[in-house]
């Protein structure tokens, strides 16, 4: 909407057609705990509108754009706004020896810190999840560790899913 | 108390069956009660709370723990009620915790944790513990009295060597005896202080099984109280509950220790009662050795 000058003088407001946008990412469904891609015509094979994942049944499906979206296997993390666990993928189970009933709701840097000598700090890691987990566009990508072992350098790519609006960090 | 079958359960939670039964060998919730035909039966609280913490998870893991949050916040209200002296906010409390459980599970999940919390958080010997104990051995009794009649043909007898209902292990023994009546058992519960008589109520009662519980009577005040139900009745097979796991034993006499928990000991109970050991009713054993001592009193064979 526009603002242009009525017959009385004062502004009055008329309909124009919106600008072209940018077309969004394409954003894709995964499990949350597989990392399975439904096909678009069952997106749970458990039952029509369940959230519940059809292949594994262990994880939610949840959605984020196609360049960051992680692969079935892949190991990945879920985590929200105040840094927390909220999913971790198989995969990431085998990766930091872990489970993910045993570190939901624990911090992130129970499981991993960051390793980027040429980043500022530990705030690295904790930015890129935080300014994710709030819904900001992009990808960002750091070096992490798991917290209790040194000597491994994993790339970490960061990004928004949902929902509930979340970060996705995807080892790599 | 709402109960839902596996198929009911997994239609409000509209995943498969098989998906509801391998979330409860992962995360252990939801935690099913079995039928006496051994399905699984699910209270419709849990399963309701955890369908609508799906909604708002990113993994089952989260969403089950929001549930589990969501349940445990009975017991804090409790304890506040409990803390707060507030006899109708605690009955309140108790009552928002029924409806999401059973009362075996209600017991066991809010009613004891919320003494086990206060004592540690006020110690015994406050007023906050005194009202607290108060009020759930009154709760437990009143459970016990709504109890339908027992329907099994076994019966046991509990002696209390508890202090009194301010002992810690008091509402343990209250539960205890709740969950047994509630699985058909015949209860009489007794102070073990009271030995004289009591060879009339264990005829009376004719019990499958003695249960000692609590640990404040020493030993040979409930030595005494078991010997005078031994003579009554005869032998029979001896449990003791909550009396110290380091009281010091000189000898092994085949006693069973029934773990601290209500509900473990109520089911190991229920396994000895049903076991060939005590199937062999008292009253069979007496008659056996009243034959015995006939066939002695005519010089038959010994």
């Amino acid at each position: 909407m526009v603002s242009t000058t009525g017959l009385n003088g004062r502004p009055a407001l008329r309909l124009v057609v919106a600008p072209e946008l940018e077309p969004a990412a394409p954003s894709v469904t995964f499990c949350s705990h597989c990392g399975t891609r439904p096909p678009v015509s069952a997106t749970s094979a458990n039952t029509p509108g369940s959230r519940v994942c059809g292949s594994c049944g262990l994880g939610l499906l949840i959605e984020a754009t196609e360049g960051v979206a992680p692969q079935a296997g892949d190991a990945f993390l879920v985590l929200d706004r105040a840094l927390s666990v909220c999913a971790v993928s198989r995969g990431a189970e085998r990766l930091l020896a872990t489970s993910e009933p045993d570190v939901v709701n624990r911090h992130v840097s129970d499981l991993l810190m960051p390793a980027d000598a040429e980043e500022d700090g530990a705030e690295s890691l904790s930015v890129a999840v935080a300014w994710a987990a709030r819904g900001d566009g992009g990808i960002r990508t750091t070096v992490v560790r798991p917290a209790n072992t040194f000597g491994i350098r994993l790339t970490a790519r960061i990004a928004g899913c949902g929902p509930p609006r979340a970060a996705l960090l995807v080892l790599e | 108390m709402r109960y839902l079958k596996t198929s009911e359960a997994a239609a409000l939670l509209n995943v498969s069956p098989n998906t509801l039964r391998a979330w409860e060998r992962r995360f252990g919730f939801p935690k099913p009660q079995r039928s006496p035909g051994k399905h699984r039966l699910f209270t419709h609280g849990e399963v309701a709370a955890l369908r609508d913490a799906l909604q708002e998870g990113l993994s089952i893991s989260s969403a089950i723990s929001r549930a589990r949050e969501g349940l445990a916040a009975d017991a804090n209200s409790l304890v506040g009620a409990l803390a707060s002296y507030d006899r109708e906010r605690a009955d309140s409390a108790i009552e928002a915790a029924l409806a999401l459980r059973s009362v075996e599970r209600s017991v066991e999940e809010v009613l004891l944790p919320t003494l086990d919390e206060i004592s540690r958080r006020y110690s015994v010997e406050s007023a906050a513990w005194a009202f607290a104990a108060h009020w759930a051995t009154d709760w437990l009794r009143r459970a016990i009295r709504l109890t339908p009649p027992p329907v099994r043909p076994v019966s046991i007898v509990v002696g209390d060597a508890s202090r009194d209902e301010l002992d810690r292990d008091a509402p343990y023994i209250r539960a205890l005896e709740l969950f047994c009546v509630r699985a058909g058992i015949k209860v009489l519960s007794l102070s073990a202080r009271g030995v004289a008589g009591i060879g009339d109520a264990a005829n009376v009662h004719r019990p499958n099984l003695v249960v000692v519980a609590g640990g404040h009577l020493d030993d040979d005040t409930v030595a005494r109280w078991a010997y005078a139900i031994r003579l009554a009745v005869g032998a029979m097979p001896l449990a003791i509950y909550r009396r110290g796991a380091d009281r010091p034993r000189t000898r092994g006499t085949g006693t069973t220790v029934l773990p601290s928990g209500a509900g473990d000991a109520q089911r190991i109970l229920l396994d000895l009662l049903e076991s060939d050991h005590v199937a062999a009713t008292p009253s069979a054993s007496a008659a056996a050795v009243s034959a015995r001592a006939q066939i002695r009193s005519v010089g038959g064979f010994q």
